[in-house]
């Protein structure tokens, strides 16, 4: 029962906090309006999945709003000068994870002390070569064939919530069902047992940090497609947004623990709060108060919910 | 001055006390043992405060008490000593003493006061320390007395001591046993938990035995002799087993040889033993053997060839495996279950998990070592001592490893899970593995050791065949006696 519990709390949130919203506003529960949430929340999602890992090892990713936002320009940048779309995008997808790259080998070359130093580093240096390469002004009108990814349905379906789902998979296999993704869960539990025990801790680290820099990326693809732009303020706290889903949707940041089905419950558990908040005319500020509110409730759930579980195993 | 009576308590049903009787006299030391899960850490944690029994009644001086908690119990006069030490690292031996109630002189920290009630407070334990140097920079044992000191500055009646002794050598136990004596002759009483036999009747004036949350006996220890304690404890007579010397199965054929500073070799089915103090090298060796430090600094061969140790992962390719000196902080991920951590080391080489044939590898090790936990899928934090270092010795006989470097391997496990831990590292010698093997209890080494090695500050001090090992030699050895 508290397994279920445990594995569906974050769904069931999820489907209460719907149904509130579908009874406070007839607009809520529409196809047209439940695949704008979707939408909306791919990009999110897309970078939650690399935070995701990031914080399964224990540590924290800043640098991926930025980051987002540098490969946002990139591309944009690049079709303007005549690159075809998809070199473009493999482009973007190259720079997200080699800044990703460079993350990892700062904190596990250099012996950085927390993931926070490197990646707030990153934070600053990704975000300043944004505004740099863009000279501050948005760059519009992107190809339309670029502009599927982030715009574009197939069928009623939005083309961006197609591959959110294709990543989710992906990571989903990945993190559960490979070896390497079982040594960064070991790593994230204890990285002195899983070295011990014959696991090459850094070379996972700056794996997963290239991951999380390649997800941002894909991210910058999606909201440059869907906005028609690049602009180099693109993801500007992205990062906490991607942190919030992540540990909504159960995660650690004692490391070890999280799932992508959680992390993707999460993310559109804030795009849903949002989206229904927006339709309820509730101001910006208020939201921003709603979801400070909503992720400290979550984790505190999380927290009980964990108590409860540990109560019962020890006696077991 | 501690009396309590019928005690029960059951956690979701299942009685871990039953009616338990205890009595504690002031200046006395009363030795509490039985193996992992007979009740002994529960009826602790009743009488310090931390759990509440469901029926029966704790007397102090002969009056009813309630614990509400074990602040309240600290008021009183209780303090415990915990296995995993309480300091901040961080702070000055005073201010941990005084940690939460500092002597406060107009609103700030009395500095002077506190140097001098502590420095008084470690004469009392025969100790001196100085009051202003960082936690972090004591030794194991010091930061024990630490602990004690704690305890003694709260003036507290009774301390709880639970094994006290398993981090620290022989030389160690000895200077903390002074520290006991010490505090029994100033009227404090003790309750002293320990899986090592030998220091209970070295220490005890008393000693209760507790099986499955019932109350075997209590008697002066002076009047039971080693026998009827463990026989006491687990029902049979496991010390047969304990201490059974097998014949040797050594082979000629080489398993291991280091050739460096410290130059040693390991001969197939050969167990051999490192003894000596703590601080000694044993631990560093193993680890730097592992290529746990990086690149090792000897060369090492396995099986007569040369292999080259930069990180763990090349000792594992090698058939290596470390059984490290703290296996939760080095062994297990303790949140992740019995089948991760034992398909941890072997399962690297492919790239998708194969998770039936892991499933079946660990039951098959859950069964042939007697794991006890609920089933492949339980998280390792919530098995015991001995039953997480099974878990650690499955992960590498999974792995397939032929060398065992083992360090501690039977540290703060129950007798009955040593007896069995024992059984398997002569099975695997049997089976013609190599076995290096670091422990601070000679005793174990003195039943396994086909040949002892001592070391002394980092280099071999001597060696011993089990013939003419002794514990006087060894100790002697260690010491930096010359032969």
């Amino acid at each position: 029962m508290s397994g279920l519990l445990r594995r569906f709390g974050p769904l069931l949130g999820l489907l209460i906090l719907c149904a509130a919203l579908g009874g406070a506003s007839d607009r809520f529960l529409t196809a047209d309006n439940l695949l704008n949430v979707f939408r909306q929340s791919a990009v999110n999602a897309m970078i939650s999945l690399g935070q995701l890992a990031v914080i399964i090892t224990g540590g924290i990713d800043l640098s991926v709003g930025s980051i987002l936002g540098f490969c946002c320009v990139m591309v944009a940048l690049l079709m303007h000068a005549g690159v075809p779309p998809a070199i473009a995008v493999a482009a973007a997808l190259a720079i997200g994870l080699a800044l990703g790259a460079i993350n990892g080998i700062l904190l596990t070359k250099l012996h950085l002390p927390h993931p926070f130093i490197p990646t707030l580093g990153m934070m600053n240096v990704a975000r300043g070569l944004a505004l740099v390469v863009s000279g501050g002004f948005p760059i519009s009108e992107l190809p339309s064939g670029f502009r599927f990814l982030g715009a574009g349905s197939i069928g009623w379906i939005p083309a961006p919530a197609i591959l959110v789902v294709l990543c989710c998979a992906a990571f989903s296999v990945f993190l559960g069902r490979t070896t390497i993704g079982r040594d960064i869960y070991a790593i994230g539990g204890n990285r002195q047992a899983a070295r011990l025990s014959g696991v090459p801790v850094d070379s996972r680290l700056i794996l997963v940090y290239a991951l999380s820099g390649l997800t941002a990326a894909v991210g910058a693809i999606v909201l440059a497609g869907r906005m028609n732009s690049g602009f180099p303020l693109a993801g500007v706290g992205a990062e906490l947004d991607s942190i919030a889903a992540v540990v909504i949707g159960g995660a650690s940041f004692l490391g070890g623990v999280g799932t992508v089905s959680g992390t993707l419950v999460g993310a559109l558990l804030m795009g849903v709060l949002r989206n229904g908040l927006n339709l309820l005319n509730v101001s910006a500020a208020w939201q921003t108060v709603v979801i400070g509110v909503v992720i400290v409730a979550a984790v505190w759930v999380d927290v009980v919910r964990q108590r409860a579980a540990e109560r019962t195993e020890r006696i077991g | 001055m501690l009396e309590a009576r019928n005690i029960s308590k059951s956690f979701g049903g299942i009685r871990v006390l039953k009616s338990i009787a205890f009595d504690l006299q002031p200046g006395e030391v009363h030795a509490l043992v039985g193996e992992n899960g007979a009740g002994k850490s529960t009826l602790v944690n009743i009488l310090s405060g931390a759990l509440r029994p469901d029926s029966g009644e704790l007397l102090w001086d002969g009056r009813p008490m309630q614990l509400r908690d074990p602040r309240h119990a600290r008021a009183l006069g209780i303090s415990s000593v915990h296995q995993e030490l309480a300091l901040v690292p961080q702070l000055s031996v005073a201010e941990n003493v005084f940690l939460g109630r500092h002597p406060v002189a107009r609103g700030l920290v009395n500095f002077g006061e506190m140097h001098g009630r502590t420095r008084r407070v470690l004469a009392e334990l025969g100790r001196e320390i100085d009051p202003r140097r960082l936690v972090a920079e004591l030794s194991l044992a010091d930061r024990q007395i630490v602990e004690i000191a704690r305890a003694v500055a709260f003036e507290s009646r009774l301390i709880v001591m639970d094994e006290p002794t398993a981090p620290l050598s022989e030389h160690d136990a000895q200077a903390l046993f002074r520290s006991i004596r010490l505090l029994r002759a100033r009227g404090v009483a003790l309750i002293y938990i320990s899986h090592r036999l030998r220091e209970i009747f070295e220490i005890s004036d008393r000693v209760t035995v507790l099986r499955d949350g019932s109350h075997v006996f209590t008697r002066p220890t002076s009047e039971v002799t080693q026998e009827e304690l463990v026989r006491a404890m687990i029902g049979t007579e496991l010390k047969e087993r304990l201490e059974s010397r097998a014949a040797s199965r050594a082979q000629s054929e080489e398993a291991l040889r280091i050739e460096g500073p410290v130059r040693l070799t390991v001969h197939r089915g050969e167990i051999v033993g490192l003894a000596g103090l703590a601080g000694a090298g044993s631990t560093e060796l193993l680890e730097g053997l592992f290529g746990a430090h990086g690149r090792a600094s000897a060369e090492v061969l396995v099986d007569g060839r040369r292999v080259r140790l930069r990180h763990p992962a090349d000792a594992i390719r090698s058939g290596i495996a470390l059984v490290p000196d703290d296996r939760k902080a080095k062994g297990l991920v303790l949140g992740a279950s019995v089948q991760h951590n034992i398909a941890l080391a072997a399962g690297r080489k492919r790239f998708l998990v194969r998770r039936s044939l892991e499933e079946r590898a660990a039951r098959h090790w859950i069964t042939a070592l007697r794991i006890r936990a609920a089933g492949p899928g339980q998280p390792v934090v919530y098995l015991s001592g001995g039953n997480q270092q099974k878990v650690v010795l499955a992960k590498w006989l999974f792995a397939g490893a032929r060398v065992f470097l083992l360090d501690e391997p039977t540290r703060g496990i129950d007798v009955g899970a040593k007896a069995e831990i024992y059984d398997r590292i002569r099975m695997l010698a049997g089976e013609g593995a190599a076995v290096l093997m670091a422990s601070s209890e000679l005793e174990e080494l003195l039943a396994l050791a086909d040949r002892i090695v001592v070391m002394h500050r980092g280099s071999i001090a001597g060696e011993l065949t089990r013939e003419e090992a002794t514990e006087e030699k060894i100790m002697h050895l260690a010491t930096g006696g010359v032969d």
